[in-house]
């Protein structure tokens, strides 16, 4: 009965927080190469929530290809605020042991300080189960959330970086003047990725 | 004065030489560091799964051999393990011998031995404590080939083909590049990464 309450409030929390970006994001399309982040307007028009928020709304992945991956990185140039990229599958049993630290800092950083958005490699045919079903468990449906669906894994990780060997979970940290400022192999360790944070938000 | 200068230029160089080992011991080597393509790949020994030693030297092919980073648990390395017994099977007899290496810290020999017997992988897998030769070889992710040709000189680095999963395979540089290697021609494509999980050190 709690846990169902506690689930209901998340929900709406999630919802909640979906809305907000949208309109946040609406306000980025001004800036000229902010808008040229197409993907990134998808998911959370898509997650509107309709009727209050009653009905649950499975969240949203959007499927993209390397082009999109280079314009969602932004690909140096200035944006409004920083961006964090975490890379993941559902497979990858670390990637899944880290979200509660990446669903906390989320919240503790807030949306309107920190672009924080998820990019699963989990299969295109993943898209509208395992990864959705996952994501709502782990209660980061509000996250933006991407699947590369990459023609080329190489050119992918590479276009991240490529001293990347493509091992997962990673997480990439963009400050304002789109620079890569922290990266990370592994399992977040939360400690240093809030210094990182705090540096790129100073 | 002389002797100042000398001690001061010495003191510079052990702060600069430590300084570059604390980056080689983070989480994030930079893959360019250790073992470019085109060098020679330095000899080991480590146990195998029943604690017997081997050296690299003693595991060499005629003509030449296939290191394989590879995991127990790693759905995305459990995915080749076919195509990995496959590629030992297809080459041994022209002279190419395939050394499997777990490096992971929390797969045991005993793990790796029953791993091997289960999945049915006759070529010899190595345990590699303290993932010494991991570091040595800047592997990352499982799975990760490096082969050598005839000499012991590194020819290709990274992945196996393009497709985990097996159905869309459009590329197979790993085969590729040992049938160029057995031709005696160089390597077209001498690396290529892919999305995979990350090898947990120690």
């Amino acid at each position: 009965m709690t846990g169902g309450l506690l689930k209901a409030a998340a929900l709406c929390a999630a919802l909640a927080c979906a809305a907000g970006l949208t309109s946040a994001c609406g306000g980025q399309v001004a800036a000229p190469k902010q808008g040229a982040a197409k993907p990134a307007a998808k998911p959370q028009g898509a997650a509107k929530p309709e009727g209050g928020g009653v009905k649950s709304a499975a969240p949203k992945v959007t499927e993209i290809k390397e082009v999109d991956l280079k314009t969602l990185l932004g690909a140096g140039s200035v944006r409004e605020r920083p961006l964090l990229v975490n890379f993941w599958a559902t497979w990858c049993a670390p990637c899944r042991e880290e979200f509660p630290d990446l669903v906390e800092i989320r919240g503790q950083y807030g949306e309107d300080r920190l672009d924080f958005v998820l990019v699963s490699l989990d299969e295109p045919s993943d898209i509208g189960k395992a990864v959705p079903e996952f994501l709502a468990e782990a209660r980061a449906a509000s996250f933006p959330s991407y699947l590369l669906n990459a023609d080329d894994s190489d050119a992918a990780i590479n276009l991240v970086d490529p001293s990347w060997s493509g091992e997962l979970p990673a997480t990439f940290l963009y400050d304002r003047s789109g620079a890569l400022v922290f990266k990370h192999k592994g399992r977040v360790k939360p400690a240093e990725l809030r210094d990182a944070l705090d540096a790129a938000l100073e | 004065m002389k002797k100042l200068s000398a001690i001061a230029l010495l003191l510079a160089l052990a702060l600069a030489s430590a300084g570059a080992w604390a980056t080689q011991d983070s989480d994030t080597p930079d893959a360019k560091a250790a073992l470019p393509v085109g060098a020679a790949a330095p000899d080991f020994t480590l146990p195998d799964a029943d604690g017997r030693a081997h050296s690299l030297a003693s595991l060499k092919g005629k003509s030449g051999t296939l290191i394989l980073f590879i995991a127990t648990e790693c759905p995305y390395s459990n995915a080749y393990n076919a195509r990995m017994q496959k590629l030992a099977d297809d080459y041994r007899e022209r002279g190419v011998n395939v050394v499997g290496i777990n490096s992971n810290s929390n797969e045991s020999a005993a793990e790796v031995k029953q791993h091997a017997a289960d999945k049915g992988l006759t070529f010899t897998i190595l345990k590699d404590p303290g993932n010494q030769i991991a570091d040595r070889y800047d592997a990352q992710v499982t799975p990760e080939a490096y082969l050598l040709d005839s000499s012991g000189k590194l020819v290709y680095h990274g992945r196996i083909d393009n497709s985990r999963t097996g159905y869309l395979i459009t590329s197979t540089e790993l085969r590729d590049a040992i049938e160029a290697t057995l031709a005696g021609k160089p390597v077209e494509k001498a690396g290529a990464k892919a999305f995979g999980c990350s090898i947990k050190r120690a």
